[in-house]
């Protein structure tokens, strides 16, 4: 009885809205909703229109960029999943080197076997989420862990495979690869339209409230009958194979397989999904988000070419902006 | 949806239990949690389910729900046997949980906790928004939550609040039973009566209800049956009327549990923590002023948000405070700080004990042994001979439950916890004692226990401060009473002379045009 008026009265001060109360949640739902990192994005695209206007600006340069973060991109949708659901997926950079080698190898210029090849890497790719999954979750290894194996893993096989660039690519999926309407590529077309059908499943279907479920609190969400098991392989499986998919977009975009392609690219979908307002612990992040972390980073690069400054203060300035935009839109709860 | 036909259709049969337990027994490492406990749950009925922590009621309704497989014994559902291996197979046939830890997702909004787990979907596996919209509305007018926005994020919630919320799950769900595992601990007043409401409502519909509390006057109110656990074992079992309260103390405890009287004690040593004119930022200018006696209980009543937690945290040096001066045995604190308080002999045992007391994850001799690292280490390197010496001496004195000092301490029940976490301050041996609310959520029994243990250290001259919501408790065990409202001590009276209803009203101080309900 006694903690009952006290108790009202703490609730009926949480509805009524202060000003301040106001903005500050306008501030949440921006960085909710994966909108911050796009700010720094529009900042960095007008101060490159006014300084570098036309070559910034020319057909050429934007359809470079755009095709630049295809892979990316690629990897960093697969990511956002895998983080949202409170996982980590270290092993994408050595699985796209891999798949490159082997779309170049196998394909080997032959125009027949692009199909089967592709979908036969997108298996791959599959098979290794679902042993991940399957490691995570029956197995109770940490993800960091398993995924990290499994960049071992990976990295050796295509070692074994190959240490020198090999293969080639038919000229018609090169010639795909750099075809483009106008400024836009493609390719980028597609890879946004696989983004946005992603982002609905995210958003909008009762797998993607699963995966945030899972992320937030395993526990809670066995104990409300989500198949966490499930949930969580499936995650893995689309990183998976969409880092497949980005390796043979290596191979396309190269026109033969290079051993090391991909290296790196874990690390660079990882800061994509913080910039874009992801919560490393799970449970939080947008794929929104995410694709603005991508523009950043391309942008950033591009805007190094630009200015001809050396691409070792690249690394330099990233990891500056990196930390930057996490203490100021990231929330701590 | 289908399982509410489900429930239609059993109310028509309302003579055939729902769900019947036989003879269960279940065992974890050390402890037999449940040994041949039956159970039945008759539709439209509410069965009371009642006993001190760590009498198995929580494994119980673990092993009706799936999350654990029982060792012996098995479950019959509509007569036919029923084993569920997941928390999914008991949802799929109707049974629905309402936990006593909250399962409310902090990272989703309200409407996605709500149907989190049975989403309604358009083709395609689509969350069909409008319907989840229109159903989450209902249940949470139901519950009397109006005026809360379905997308608000649960992280923003208060914690009753997130409870109802848990509740309304259970209620999309159209139960067949549902089972609900303190729901009314952290709720009062009108948010308690629209949940019994709700609950009355359902059983009315058919549905057969498993209500588990502590609170024995909710159990009475609500229940048709109840039946009391004791150490893992069914001790009597009946309809409501056969039960008073105090025959449900005593069948949990096991013995006759003497009525809580306050002792006259004689309290005449010196004053030892004095406080004056101590200034909190955003209080009153002329601060808070007490004294204490060696062997003294000092009570500080008032209603949540009076400021009886965060007076006691700013003696502590827990909290910045403005201005004033804490003095112990006439030695002046030159710091406001948490260590250089622990150095002058003041002892805080928090309210919130998991987040702010224990480190879960850590043994139960460490924890005791966390305050007073030189007792227990030798030129900085700890030595365990000394660190098992320590907690051994510390388990036994305050008779801790716990088979092996070396077992984490998330292991151990709530009233053992809170036992560990007072070993821990008295290990560095305290002049002053601040408790601030030391039996919430701790079964009858563990508080009896505890009432004895904070009076036996007081009578070693320990000079103590205690805040407690339980108005009887308070009275019982303090020598003394201020009174605290706003901020400001508004009131003092001796604990003989101190009535529930006087305290109260000097609490409710001028306010008296707010909904005390």
């Amino acid at each position: 009885m006694i903690d009952a008026a006290a108790r009202l009265a703490e609730l009926r001060s949480l509805r009524t809205s202060r000003p301040a109360a106001r903005t500050a949640s306008a501030v949440r739902w921006v960085v909710r909703n994966g909108l911050a990192v796009w700010l720094i994005v529009a900042v960095l695209v007008v101060v490159m229109a006014v300084h570098r206007g036309g070559s910034f600006l020319s057909e050429q340069n934007v359809s470079n960029v755009l095709s630049q973060s295809v892979v990316l991109a690629l990897v960093a949708i697969g990511q956002t999943f895998v983080v949202v659901s409170g996982g980590i997926d270290l092993s994408v950079g050595s699985l796209a080197s891999l798949t490159t080698v082997l779309a170049a190898g196998w394909i080997a210029g032959r125009s027949g076997y692009v199909v089967p090849v592709l979908l036969l890497l997108m298996a791959i790719g599959a098979g290794v989420g679902v042993a991940h999954g399957y490691f995570v979750t029956r197995g109770r290894v940490e993800p960091f862990i398993v995924t990290l194996a499994t960049y071992f893993i990976l990295q050796g096989v295509g070692f074994a495979y190959t240490r020198v660039p090999v293969g080639s690519m038919p000229i018609g999926v090169s010639d795909f690869f750099y075809s483009h309407a106008g400024p836009i590529p493609w390719i980028f077309v597609i890879v946004v339209a696989v983004g946005v059908l992603l982002a609905g499943v995210l958003a909008r279907t009762r797998f993607g409230r699963h995966v945030y479920a899972v992320g937030g609190n395993a526990a809670i969400a066995r104990a409300v009958g989500i198949n966490v098991t499930l949930v969580t392989t499936a995650c893995y499986v689309v990183s998976g194979v969409l880092a497949a998919v980005a390796g043979f977009l290596l191979a396309a975009r190269a026109g033969l397989g290079a051993p090391s392609a991909g290296s790196g690219l874990e690390l660079s979908a990882i800061a994509t999904v913080v910039l874009g307002g992801a919560s490393l612990a799970g449970g939080r992040g947008r794929l929104l988000g995410t694709a603005g972390g991508v523009a950043l980073l391309a942008l950033i690069q591009n805007s190094f070419t630009q200015l001809s400054i050396s691409s070792f203060y690249q690394s330099l300035v990233l990891g500056a902006v990196i930390v930057a935009a996490v203490a100021i839109f990231v929330r701590r709860d | 949806m289908l399982n509410g036909e489900q429930a239609q259709a059993s109310s028509g049969r309302a003579d055939r239990p729902l769900l019947v337990a036989h003879a269960i027994s279940k065992s974890f490492p050390g402890v037999r949690a449940l040994r041949e406990v039956s159970l039945t749950c008759m539709p439209g009925r509410v069965h009371g389910l009642v006993g001190g922590n760590g009498a198995g009621k929580s494994t119980l309704v673990s092993i009706v729900t799936g999350v654990q497989e029982p060792d012996a014994g098995r479950l019959v559902l509509d007569g036919e046997p029923f084993a569920p291996r997941s928390p999914h197979d008991a949802l799929a046939v109707g049974i629905a949980a309402v936990y006593q830890e909250l399962t409310v997702l902090p990272n989703l909004s309200v409407i996605d906790n709500v149907f989190l787990g049975q989403e309604p979907c358009l083709p395609g596996l689509v969350v069909d928004r409008g319907a989840e919209r229109v159903r989450a509305r209902r249940v949470l007018d139901e519950l009397g939550l109006s005026g809360l926005s379905l997308d608000r994020e649960a992280s923003e919630l208060s914690v009753a609040e997130r409870q109802l919320v848990e509740i309304a799950r259970a209620l999309v769900r159209d139960a067949r039973l549902l089972i609900l595992d303190e729901p009314s601990a952290v709720l009062a007043g009108p948010e308690l009566e629209s949940l019994f409401g709700s609950v009355r409502r359902l059983a009315s519909q058919g549905v057969a209800i498993l209500f588990i509390s502590h609170r024995l006057s909710d159990v009475m109110d609500l229940c048709d049956e109840i039946t009391v656990l004791r150490d893992g074992q069914v001790v009597s079992s009946g309809p409501v009327a056969e039960y008073t309260p105090s025959r449900m103390i005593r069948d949990m405890s096991g013995r006759e549990l003497a009525e809580l009287t306050s002792v006259e004690r004689e309290v005449g040593g010196e004053a030892v923590l004095e406080v004056d004119g101590l200034l909190l930022p955003g209080t009153e200018p002329d601060g808070i002023s007490l004294q204490v006696r060696a062997g003294e209980i000092l009570g500080l009543a008032g209603l949540i948000g009076a400021g009886r937690s965060r007076l006691l945290r700013a003696i502590a040096g827990a909290e910045r405070v403005h201005g004033g001066t804490i003095a112990v045995r006439g030695r002046r604190l030159r710091r406001n700080s948490i260590r250089s308080a622990k150095r002058y002999g003041i002892a805080l045992i928090p309210e919130d004990r998991a987040t702010e007391g224990l480190i879960l994850k850590m043994s139960v001799s460490s924890n005791i042994t966390l305050a007073v690292p030189r007792l227990v280490a030798r030129f900085g390197v700890l030595v365990r001979r000394l660190e098992q010496a320590v907690a051994r001496r510390a388990i036994s004195s305050l008779s801790i439950k716990v088979s092996d000092p070396s077992r984490t301490v998330r292991n151990l029940s709530g009233g053992n916890q809170q036992k560990v976490v007072l070993a821990r301050w008295l290990a560095s041996e305290p002049a002053v004692l601040l408790l601030d609310e030391p039996t919430r959520g701790i079964d009858v029994g563990t508080k009896a226990e505890l009432y004895e243990i904070i009076r036996d250290l007081s009578r070693t001259g320990i000079a103590t401060i205690l805040v407690s919501s339980d108005l009887p408790e308070l009275l019982a065990l303090s020598d003394r009473v201020l009174v605290m409202s706003g901020g400001r001590v508004v009131a003092e009276t001796d604990a003989g002379r101190a009535t529930e209803e006087r305290v109260l009203a000097l609490a409710l101080g001028h306010d008296g045009d707010r909904e005390a309900a």
